[in-house]
């Protein structure tokens, strides 16, 4: 096992008060993501 | 009044089936034909095989809310196309066959106006010569079953380890050409942490097996992301991810015999290898159903509508990696030859894989299948959905479109399971396939809208989406509001 991942990374990793504002922003940013639209390639690029 | 009939009820075909029953007026049938009883969210398998949830926390009878929502369902699988009909019947139909009930072997034709094919994939266990799961210590999680079953034997020998045993458990892909190693990676960082929580780390040896070339691949050809203020490659956050837990990586590896507690692979490099196990969860090759079409004079015209999978709109031009473009996927998932015929989610034929293919020295293939799970999975069914819908309601084309080279998906990986001591591995990737014109400098994806994060909010997140996508599933009040 080597350690990758220091022990102030790890903190924020797993602290649930930082995690929870992470949590808000992920979901915000993920939505964005996925929720953002989709289209068609060809038409686009041809 | 038009009739659309629709094959399976996975994430894909309960997603259209739900569009079109909401947004047609009830003069139009939906109908579905599944073998399956239940509907299952396929991602929390990954809890169930770790003893952390059961199954009926994850799955629901189908027949009850179809009944409610006038929906026909019909529990039998299809067995032939005939999409121009034939002497007895005019119209186009499909062959099923009950499974269960006082029907059961029961054949039947369905007519139909409009045919939606999302009957996923066959999970070709057979193409593994031992792989079965529950026989020679090798399991699966790709359905509820097969993940309760593993997490039996997992359970089991967590107690013989707690008895001093050591152990060595294996987890990846169960062929040269599987696809799906998002699931095993969430699998085998879900596993390690159980083993953590049971005190039982020290005693056990865990190593992932892939046709992954690079750690991170996930049929994908891996990506670049921003992680933090940085960017890096997805295979370096995965391994990052694995040295830290102490798991071991084999890469490049064709597994191609399964014996008790051992299997047998081939690498890159041409040599044939083995590695024992006492626990393995390997993830099998996903192929098409076999199914077989024929014409209105009843001669065989299967290559019209399959190529292992359903043919659609894609160009299925053979040329080199260096060659493959956004443009060869399909938009629409329109059948070529039959314009009511669609196939979203897994059931569509991909032009090519997504990942560079890769030969042994020995001429074996060895490289990921493309993904279409989950997310995309769901896109697609509604697109199509909303296609159909249009088309009864008299518009002209097919308006709705969604490549799988201009949409984004988010893989949030369960790295483990607690409200305090879980963790999610969340990568987001835009677009799906990559766009080397449009995002040269950034190995075909937008940064920003590709990014990686690790900690306790992934899995809240994750935790969070299982019971949203349920609570839609079930078709509860305002469910089309929660994005597919």
């Amino acid at each position: 096992m080597t350690q990758r991942i220091s022990k102030s990374k790890r903190f924020y990793m797993m602290n649930p008060i930082i995690q929870f504002f992470k949590f808000i922003w992920l979901s915000i940013k993920i939505m964005l993501v996925v929720a953002g639209g989709h289209g068609g390639t060809r038409k686009a690029n041809n | 009044m038009s009739k659309i009939v629709i094959l399976g009820a996975g994430i894909s075909g309960h997603v259209a089936a739900a569009h079109l029953r909401r947004k047609l007026s009830k003069e139009h049938e939906v109908l579905v034909v599944s073998p399956n009883s239940n509907y299952q969210w396929i991602p929390s398998n990954i809890w169930v095989g770790i003893g952390r949830m059961k199954s009926d926390q994850i799955l629901f009878p189908l027949a009850p809310l179809y009944k409610k929502k006038n929906i026909s369902f019909k529990q039998a699988l299809v067995t032939t196309f005939h999409p121009e009909g034939d002497a007895e019947t005019k119209s186009a139909y499909v062959k099923i066959k009950y499974v269960t009930g006082e029907e059961k072997g029961k054949i039947e034709n369905i007519t139909y106006d409009y045919l939606i094919n999302a009957t996923g994939p066959k999970l070709a266990f057979d193409m593994t010569e031992g792989l079965n799961p529950g026989t020679n210590k090798a399991y699966s999680v790709c359905t509820y079953s097969h993940a309760e079953h593993a997490w039996h034997a997992l359970d089991d020998l967590i107690q013989q380890m707690k008895q001093g045993k050591k152990a060595k458990i294996l987890i990846g892909t169960g062929h040269a050409k599987s696809t799906c190693q998002g699931a095993a990676f969430e699998y085998i960082l879900n596993v390690e942490q159980e083993l953590r929580r049971h005190n039982v780390r020290d005693q056990a040896e865990v190593i992932w097996i892939a046709n992954e070339f690079q750690l991170g691949d996930f049929g994908m050809d891996g990506v670049l992301l921003s992680y933090g203020d940085n960017i890096m490659k997805s295979s370096e956050m995965v391994e990052m991810v694995f040295e830290d837990r102490g798991i071991k990586w084999i890469l490049g590896a064709g597994v191609n015999k399964i014996e008790d507690g051992i299997a047998h692979y081939e690498t890159l490099d041409g040599e044939y290898k083995s590695e024992t196990y006492d626990f393995a969860m390997l993830i099998p090759a996903f192929s098409g159903h076999g199914f077989k079409a024929f014409d209105k004079n009843n001669e065989d015209i299967t290559e019209k509508l399959f190529k292992g999978f359903m043919l659609v709109d894609a160009d299925y031009t053979a040329k080199p990696y260096e060659e493959w473009s956004v443009q060869d996927w399909p938009e629409t998932y329109q059948n070529p030859s039959y314009k009511n015929i669609f196939a979203p989610g897994i059931a569509f034929a991909p032009p090519h894989a997504i990942s560079k293919p890769r030969v042994s020295k020995n001429g074996t293939s060895i490289s990921p299948a493309p993904p279409r799970t989950g997310m995309p999975s769901g896109i697609t069914a509604k697109l199509v959905a909303d296609n159909i819908i249009d088309t009864i309601n008299g518009k002209k084309g097919l308006h709705h479109k969604g490549s799988l080279g201009n949409m984004g998906a988010a893989c949030i990986a369960s790295a483990g399971y607690g409200m305090t001591k879980g963790s999610g591995v969340s990568i987001t990737t835009y677009p799906i396939v990559p766009d080397y014109n449009k995002y040269p400098d950034t190995q075909g994806r937008k940064l920003g809208k590709t990014f990686g994060e690790i900690g306790l909010a992934g899995h809240w997140l994750k935790l969070a989406l299982h019971y949203a996508f349920i609570y839609k599933a079930k078709m509860k009040p305002f469910w089309w509001l929660i994005p597919e």
